[in-house]
């Protein structure tokens, strides 16, 4: 009762992500062992480790797919649970192929990721579909939009699953290896895009393998290792 | 046909059959999207169960199959959604508990007849109260794949999405399971319960070979299924036949033929390959 005031009671907002001592295991395996780490708005985070590190487990329990065993997790303040605002967020998941037996085309995923800013009973608005034409574009697919999904290559199902992402014009985005199996000319595109997201203050995590074309966005890079962070760095210090 | 439509049960069973053809399909689309192409046998064999239950306590048949095929279809649901390897073997024990169990019910009434009716449907026995019955059970179906259906398409695309999207998946898991089993007991007096999934499943499997989009394979899945259950039913009446497997087996020819004609179209459109995508696609080959 006490706990998760309404935001304009507190004098900072709470941020996007604050996780204190998360520990969390997956198939009986200790994956996080207490990571403590918080997201500010308007912070581009590029989360770094070696492959089992913790990396997507992290981003999972920080948006509250993955239980916490211990220590605690939060998303603007209130305990993933309890949290009802979430339109306010997106996530890019790193697996493939995008879901599902049967087949649905570029543009019916990419509408899907509105669902969050629309209620069971409204028909899509010229807003919805304003922004999932503004989703393809920002990825390079809206000429494949009557595509099945299913049918294009590994790097243009990312893209695919990124334009979801963008389309709900989330407050802050998680994305879990945006840049696997993508060329060079799209490393550059996403970073474009990313870009655009934080000049207009939103809030972007990646885990990433490299940098790449997204470094010179990166506020502060995270490294993992081994369900701990081992350090924190803002391009600033490393410089 | 006129001949066929001049008998009362012909078109009672006429409009039962238009029924099953557009809700089965309907919902089959998202129990095939979540890969269950098997959930509505399972559900089948436990209504079995219902059946005998109902047929023992002298209640509608029907009624208690709709209740144990709801209650099954979500504690199969529950199963699923709690463990990865054990789910397996515990819905088997299911599956089996409800076929015996039902068998047994039944013959403990000495109803062993009317068992076969329910197995592999008798949809010229059915009467118009039966059809009533029916038709507020497809329109609740219908009206979950209308009101939910943008959500059940998120769920089946990806479960952690729909959760970090703040959908219910539990629930909705739960509601995929229950309206197939609502569909089990619509489809039952017409296929039979042994075969009630194939018009969950046939008419999607042939749409999927022709549509691009998941909106265009299920409204072309319901219209495959109208079309197997209609001229499956007017053949078995032609022919003398007995009308769920005829049903069925046109359902399959149905596949068969969107089999062929998507095999068709595909090389149709690979052969002049567009210059945009195959480059792209190389890009992206190369970038790996």
């Amino acid at each position: 009762m006490t706990d998760a005031p309404p935001p304009e009671h507190t004098p900072e907002p709470a941020p996007p992500f604050a996780m204190t001592g998360g520990r969390a295991a997956l198939d009986g395996r200790e994956v996080l062992r207490g990571v403590d780490l918080t997201v500010r708005a308007g912070d581009v985070v590029a989360l770094l480790g070696p492959n089992g590190a913790g990396k997507s487990t992290l981003v999972r329990a920080l948006l509250g797919l993955v239980p916490l065993t211990a220590g605690r997790t939060e998303i603007y303040g209130v305990p993933p649970a309890r949290f009802r605002d979430w339109h306010r967020l997106a996530y890019v998941p790193q697996r493939l192929p995008a879901g599902g037996g049967v087949p649905a085309t570029v543009r019916e995923v990419v509408a899907s990721g509105r669902i969050a800013r629309r209620s069971r009973w409204r028909p899509a608005s010229a807003a919805d579909r304003a922004a999932v034409d503004r989703a393809l574009e920002a990825v390079g697919l809206a000429g494949r939009a009557r595509d099945s999904a299913h049918l294009l290559s590994g790097g243009q199902q990312q893209r695919v699953m990124i334009a979801r992402a963008l389309a709900g014009e989330p407050e802050a985005l998680v994305m879990d290896e945006p840049n696997a199996g993508v060329d060079a000319e799209r490393q550059h595109a996403l970073a474009a895009t990313v870009g655009a997201l934080a000049a207009g203050g939103r809030t972007v995590l990646l885990v990433l393998h490299e940098t790449g074309p997204l470094a010179p966005l990166i506020t502060r890079t995270v490294h993992l290792d081994d369900g701990r962070v081992r350090r924190e760095e803002t391009p600033e210090m490393s410089a | 046909m006129s001949e066929m439509l001049s008998y009362d049960f012909m078109r009672i069973a006429l409009a039962m059959a238009v029924l099953v053809g557009l809700s089965a399909p309907a919902i089959g689309t998202f129990v095939v999207q979540r890969r269950l192409s098997l959930l509505g046998d399972g559900i089948g064999h436990i209504a079995l169960t219902g059946i005998g239950l109902g047929l023992l306590t002298g209640t509608s048949p029907t009624l208690a199959a709709l209740a144990v095929a709801v209650l099954g279809a979500v504690a199969i649901e529950v199963l699923r959604a709690r463990s990865r390897s054990g789910a397996d073997v515990a819905l088997a024990l299911l599956f089996y508990g409800g076929l015996a169990g039902g068998v047994i019910l039944t013959n403990a009434r000495g109803g062993g007849a009317s068992l076969q009716s329910y197995l592999f449907g008798s949809i010229t026995s059915v009467r118009a109260a039966d059809l009533y019955v029916v038709a507020g059970l497809a329109v609740v179906v219908l009206g979950v794949v209308a009101v939910f259906g943008r959500e059940l398409f998120l769920l089946g695309q990806d479960e952690e999405v729909a959760r970090a999207s703040g959908l219910p998946v539990r629930f909705l898991g739960a509601l995929v399971a229950a309206t197939a089993a609502v569909t089990v007991v619509i489809a039952m007096r017409a296929v039979g319960l042994l075969l009630v999934s194939a018009l969950m499943i046939l008419p999607v499997a042939a749409a999927q070979q022709l549509a691009r989009g998941f909106r265009a394979t299920m409204l072309l899945a319901m219209f495959a299924g109208v079309l197997s259950a209609v001229t499956g039913l007017a053949g078995s009446f032609q022919y003398d036949l007995p009308p769920g497997p005829s049903i069925v087996l046109l359902a399959l020819g149905v596949f068969g033929a969107a089999v062929l004609g998507g095999a068709v179209r595909r090389r149709r459109r690979t052969a002049p390959a567009p210059v945009l995508a195959s480059r792209e696609a190389e890009a992206e080959v190369a970038g790996r």
